[in-house]
């Protein structure tokens, strides 16, 4: 990572531990990342890899009684985010930074009609009357595509990928500088995650939105990204631009992930799956946490600290193989 | 060679408050023995529906099923418990298909033991066989669920349902719940058994990228009707229907180069409750027209290749 820092968002050395029946788990180990005004960048992995953490971190929404330890630096806008008063905190949040939640069905409150819950957020960033924000949250929701008629309407009332919309919605109505997206389309079917997708993307160019998108998915990245990061155990393991990650995956563990996946393009018989398990992260391997599990690990791998070497321009990667120039 | 699964015309109604619902209706499709028909469709298309009406875990309202050259539709008693062998099912989430309390051994046993061939070591030993068999290591013969990753408890999913010996496997959504590198993992146990066990898959899922890599032909499903059906080349190739046109188009592709033209389909599925005669996709298809309303017929409108859509020949340039 160059140490050059984007005045946008700058994030360094995110750790946040949380405590589990006795055991630390160790969730994110040192996450640097920076991202740009208008820019878009993916954050990859599988279950567990720490994603939704680093998403909570930025957005402060950890959960306090299991979090044993946080530390690093988070600045939006040269605000420093980690230190900020809560009081502070709670006035950014909803407004200079949001987050889209990864499941629908779970993430509205069932018992009040959806332009509440979309004026309830422009109510407490804006110093405005209750009918106004309610106005606001009827032209939000037929910005997403739902009908102005459907705003007294209880999140019962919708389809999974309306209530997307809707959480998107209350996640962009007050016009937030940054939107955090989670999983938005895991939920929804294809027809519908298109549809929600073509939506964020016109968004984001309408609005000049930053924008983290968390995902699983290579091909949501493919669509929705200009930079990509690879999280495996806590870690970005692999920086780089969109055509970097996807043209020249260096990491052998982005290297499986594109390998295990079933090519709509080739018609290989048998799939490459990546050995072995993802690692507990109460007892994190010595050395890089994906040696177990690669094909390359020498004795060097599994000791010390694995720095992050520049394969060329932004594009940097966790292993020490990137060093030696063997990939 | 007669086809090992000959679906006719099957119906599965529930009947609610609220009318009934149409989770399948007038479904015909046959399968080979030792191939894979893979079915795909959104969310509330009936595959899953389908699938259980087939191996007779609920009645089907109306049409044939035929296994093996014999009617089965209507099997009962004893005649069930013997079909059951042949048919099984491996669910989707292997987070909750499995008892907690059972470990390993209880969970794939109890087929076994309730067959009433296996007892003592034997039984043991035919576990142990199984285990190994969907590679699970031996060490987790006492293990419970809980100990165990989606994958593994997958694999013991799968292992359960082999140890009848069954000729036909339901498998609906296996991979849905895990991650990519584990899917990879099972897809292949899955890819390997049939290889060495002559099985028949029928592999229902929504994840099209992982259904063209394992089936040999396909159904597109929409609100509970099948639209299209032919060899799984021929329809990621050719798709006729305008629906499996959007569903194809609507994968997001990680070819960063090559961005694909997408058909992006307008609304929502609409209800199955007591649905109007006529194209069910025809409120959301950009080529409706008057005479979709009145019912479609599966064609075949080229050989091996069927489609349920009036307007397919004209639209497709036939």
């Amino acid at each position: 990572m160059s140490e050059h820092r984007s005045d946008f968002l700058s994030v360094r050395d995110l750790v946040v531990h949380y405590h589990s029946e006795g055991k630390t788990v160790k969730a994110v180990n040192g996450v640097s990342f920076d991202l740009g005004k208008g820019e878009t960048i993916g954050l990859v992995g599988e279950t567990g890899a720490g994603k939704t953490t680093i998403a909570k971190a930025l957005m402060r929404i950890l959960p306090v009684h299991s979090v044993e330890h946080t530390e690093g630096s988070v600045t939006l806008e040269g605000k420093e985010l980690m230190s900020l008063p809560e009081h502070e905190m709670q006035q950014l949040r909803g407004r200079a930074l949001s987050m889209i939640f990864q499941d629908p069905m779970t993430a509205l409150n069932p018992v009040k009609t959806v332009a509440e819950q979309i004026a309830e957020a422009v109510r407490l960033h804006n110093n405005v009357s209750r009918s106004q924000a309610l106005d606001r949250a009827k032209e939000m929701l037929t910005m997403v595509g739902i009908s102005a008629d459907r705003a007294g309407e209880y999140p019962h009332q919708f389809s999974g990928g309306m209530k997307q919309r809707v959480v998107i919605a209350m996640a962009l109505a007050c016009d937030p500088q940054l939107l955090i997206a989670d999983e938005p389309t895991t939920a929804l079917d294809v027809t519908i995650q298109a549809q929600v997708l073509e939506m964020i993307n016109d968004l984001k160019e309408k609005l000049s939105t930053s924008m983290i998108m968390i995902t699983h998915d290579l091909g949501v990245v493919a669509e929705t990204c200009d930079t990509v990061a690879v999280t495996y155990a806590g870690q970005i393991i692999e920086y780089g631009t969109k055509e970097d990650i996807f043209d020249h995956p260096t990491h052998p563990y982005t290297v499986g992930l594109f390998n295990a996946l079933p090519n709509m393009n080739d018609n290989a018989a048998r799939l490459s799956p990546i050995d072995g398990l993802p690692p507990d992260p109460t007892n994190l391997p010595q050395g890089c946490a994906f040696s177990p599990r690669c094909p390359y690990a020498t004795d060097a791998c599994r000791k010390g600290v694995i720095e992050n070497y520049t394969v060329s321009g932004v594009h940097t990667c966790r292993c020490i193989r990137a060093a030696k120039e063997e990939v | 060679m007669a086809p090992l699964l000959e679906v006719k015309n099957l119906k599965k109604y529930f009947p609610t408050s609220r009318g009934v619902v149409h989770a399948v209706d007038d479904v015909t499709f046959s399968l080979d023995a030792g191939k894979t028909m893979g079915v795909v469709g959104e969310s509330g298309c009936g595959k899953s529906t389908l699938g259980r009406t087939i191996i007779h875990l609920q009645p089907s309202t109306d049409g044939k099923i035929i296994f093996d050259g014999r009617d089965v539709t209507d099997v009962k008693g004893n005649d069930l418990k013997k079909l059951r062998g042949d048919m099984q099912i491996v669910f989707q989430d292997p987070y909750s298909s499995l008892n907690p309390r059972m470990s390993v051994h209880d969970t794939i046993a109890e087929p076994l033991r309730l067959s009433g061939k296996y007892k003592g070591p034997e039984l043991e030993n035919e576990c142990r066989r199984l285990m190994d068999l969907v590679g699970i290591e031996s060490r987790l013969y006492n293990a419970y669920p809980h100990e165990m990753d989606g994958g593994r408890r997958q694999r013991v999913g799968i292992g359960r349902a082999l140890a009848m010996h069954p000729r036909f496997i339901v498998c609906d959504e296996p991979v849905s719940a895990l991650d990519v590198s584990i899917q990879a993992q099972v897809l292949n146990l899955l890819m390997d058994l049939q290889d060495n066990l002559g099985l028949t898959y029928m592999f229902v899922t929504h994840d099209l990228s992982v259904v063209k890599h394992i089936s040999h032909s396909i159904c597109v499903m929409y609100l509970g009707q099948l639209v299209e059906t032919c060899a799984t080349d021929e329809l990621f190739s050719n798709q006729l229907h305008p629906y499996s046109k959007a569903l194809l188009s609507a994968i997001p592709s990680t070819d960063i180069h090559h961005p694909q033209k997408r058909i992006v389909i307008k609304g929502e599925i609409t209800s199955p409750i007591d649905p109007k005669p006529g194209c069910r996709f025809a409120t959301r298809c950009p080529y409706a027209t008057e005479a979709c309303s009145r019912p479609q017929r599966l064609d075949e409108v080229l050989p091996g290749h069927f489609v349920s859509c009036c307007r397919c020949r004209e639209i497709n340039k036939l």
